[in-house]
């Protein structure tokens, strides 16, 4: 049994490709302007114009597809839920009814929002899980720091704002490894987490989620009292050892991230009469 | 209950960038009984090859056979398996969840199936074999005891499935020395007294010369030496080879032995070693050395 074999959210994939080499703004920026054209995208030409785009990066990255859908298989269930409810609950008035079954009534609209609306989240995670795939967490937080640094002057603690949501990104993978660790060991003491009812199925989760949360909180404290040890006092005053720089590949990126969303939003225009 | 290990492989995320090979072709036999010392420096191998014994890692090549079960047998019944093989993890935390030790020791056994005065007669019993008092620790909260403490109650949760096989994963790691004397104590009793085969993955080579029979050593992924302990010791430039230490006792012995003492090529614990001493200063044989 292994459950951090799946996750890709927050792991880096050292590397050597252009991508990887981009400065870590052009590439936050370039996840920021994809994830809000994907707000805007509603037709299926759109999105199969995105789905050849993100292709296309994972490849030069040199991510084996395989590995960068694996971290989709475990939110399989939720968007399943996500798409059930949006088939089910969304209407609009001149919609055609499929079927009806008791209080239930499934329309050709909410066929469609279901659908973009788990081809969103799917993108959503894709993107994301591109950026940190190729982005060291170190440059991540710089890229992330001088990005919010304007941000500063209205008052907005952007250093301990990056440092609160890397330290986030990092636990994932550390609670997963917990997580992992501490099924096996109420495995081994014989529960079958895939047997019973729904109910009993939950009540098996008790014994599982109780010390992770009690070691979560553990190391949290620890972390804090590591980091007063060195003293860690917010962003004033902090240098950095490494200064990033925006070269050739970074312009070149540029020119095709503004292409692409030239294209995407000619399309979103285009395509807008629709629902 | 026999373990039959043959040319067991095991990639940690295989079928991903990060794949890594962990066990490459590991062959052992571990009969009724034996206490085995399991020792390799860290990453290894160690826990990746004995969380096969109870089937929480089923292979991936090769075959793990414990007591006629076949544990990539999909028709295999692992949760009655997980009773037989009892796996102590290195961190208690892990383990322990309920209120009080008495409700944590009396998971396993519930898990089994098991009534109440069944459950009852099994958790004072396994508190007991840890050397915890029934009455006194039953109803006690469990975040409020220490580390040594909270062991043996993660051991005695263990116990309580009534396991053959026990596979301890360097359990007395982060111990002060009394704790550490107390856990040693109640393993030695559970293989002498309840007749336990006892898996013993440690990183101090002292508690391994001290109580293993057998010490099977791992590295990177195979097994290197497989052998009673004292020939296992024997061969110290092998183990320091791989980045193990030596027992503090033998390092003494040794240093003894470059003085002029007689000493055996293994001491493996402070009572031979004492006794070696012993016979050295009765024989005179260092007499001249001192004077």
């Amino acid at each position: 049994m292994e459950l951090t074999r799946n996750i890709t959210l927050g792991v880096y994939l050292p590397g050597e490709t252009a991508i990887h080499r981009l400065d870590p703004r052009t590439k936050i920026i370039a996840a920021t302007m994809l994830i809000t054209l994907l707000l805007f995208i509603k037709s299926y030409e759109a999105y199969g114009f995105f789905l050849i785009f993100t292709a296309g990066i994972i490849v030069f990255a040199g991510i084996p597809l395989s590995y960068a859908l694996c971290g989709l298989k475990p939110m399989l269930p939720v968007l399943l839920l996500m798409w059930i409810f949006q088939f089910f609950l969304y209407s609009t008035p001149d919609a055609n009814i499929l079927f009806s079954w008791w209080i239930f009534t499934a329309t050709d609209a909410g066929l469609h929002m279901g659908n973009i609306i788990t081809l969103r989240v799917l993108f959503l995670f894709t993107v994301t899980t591109i950026l940190t795939l190729t982005t060291s967490i170190v440059n991540l937080t710089d890229g992330l720091e001088s990005l919010l640094k304007p941000l500063r002057k209205i008052g907005l603690p952007s250093q301990e704002l990056v440092m609160t949501m890397i330290i986030a990104l990092r636990f994932v993978l550390i609670l997963a490894e917990e997580l992992d660790k501490i099924i096996k060991a109420q495995m081994a003491r014989g529960v079958a987490f895939d047997r019973g009812s729904f109910i009993q199925k939950t009540r098996k989760l008790f014994p599982v989620f109780l010390p992770l949360f009690i070691n979560a909180f553990k190391r949290a404290e620890e972390l804090i009292v590591a980091m007063e040890a060195r003293s860690y006092s917010g962003g004033k005053g902090r240098t950095k050892m490494k200064t990033l720089h925006m070269g050739r590949v970074d312009l070149g990126a540029g020119l095709i991230m503004l292409l692409f969303t030239i294209l995407m939003i000619y399309i979103i225009i285009s395509a807008a009469p629709q629902i | 209950m026999p373990i039959e290990v043959t040319d067991l492989c095991f990639s940690y995320k295989k079928g991903t960038p990060f794949e890594k090979e962990v066990l490459q072709g590991v062959t052992l036999h571990i009969e009724d009984g034996e206490f085995v010392g399991l020792i390799g420096p860290t990453q290894a191998g160690k826990t990746t090859l004995a969380q096969h014994f109870n089937a929480l890692f089923i292979p991936q090549q090769g075959r793990v056979i414990v007591n006629n079960c076949d544990t990539a047998d999909k028709n295999a019944d692992l949760i009655r398996l997980r009773h037989d093989v009892g796996y102590v993890f290195q961190n208690p935390d892990y383990q322990l969840f309920a209120a009080t030790v008495g409700e944590d020791i009396a998971f396993g056994p519930k898990n089994q199936g098991l009534k109440s005065p069944e459950i009852i007669k099994r958790v004072s019993r396994a508190m007991s074999q840890v050397g915890l008092d029934y009455t006194s620790f039953n109803d006690r909260d469990i975040f409020a005891l220490s580390g040594g403490q909270k062991r043996r109650v993660a051991i005695a949760g263990v116990l309580a499935c009534r396991p053959k096989i026990l596979v301890l994963d360097d359990i007395t790691a982060g111990l002060d020395p009394r704790g550490r004397e107390e856990i040693l104590k109640v393993i030695r009793k559970l293989h002498s007294e309840e007749k336990i085969t006892i898996i013993f993955i440690s990183n101090s080579m002292d508690e391994v010369a001290e109580l293993a029979e057998r010490i099977i050593v791992v590295d990177r992924g195979r097994i290197v030496k497989d052998d009673n302990t004292r020939q296992v010791f024997r061969k110290t430039a092998d183990l320091k080879a791989i980045g193990l230490e030596m027992p503090e006792i033998m390092i003494i012995a040794e240093r003894l032995s470059s003085c002029g003492y007689n000493m055996p090529d293994a001491v493996l614990n402070l009572e031979e070693a004492l006794q070696k001493i012993a016979e050295n200063l009765q024989e005179g044989q260092v007499k001249k050395h001192w004077n």
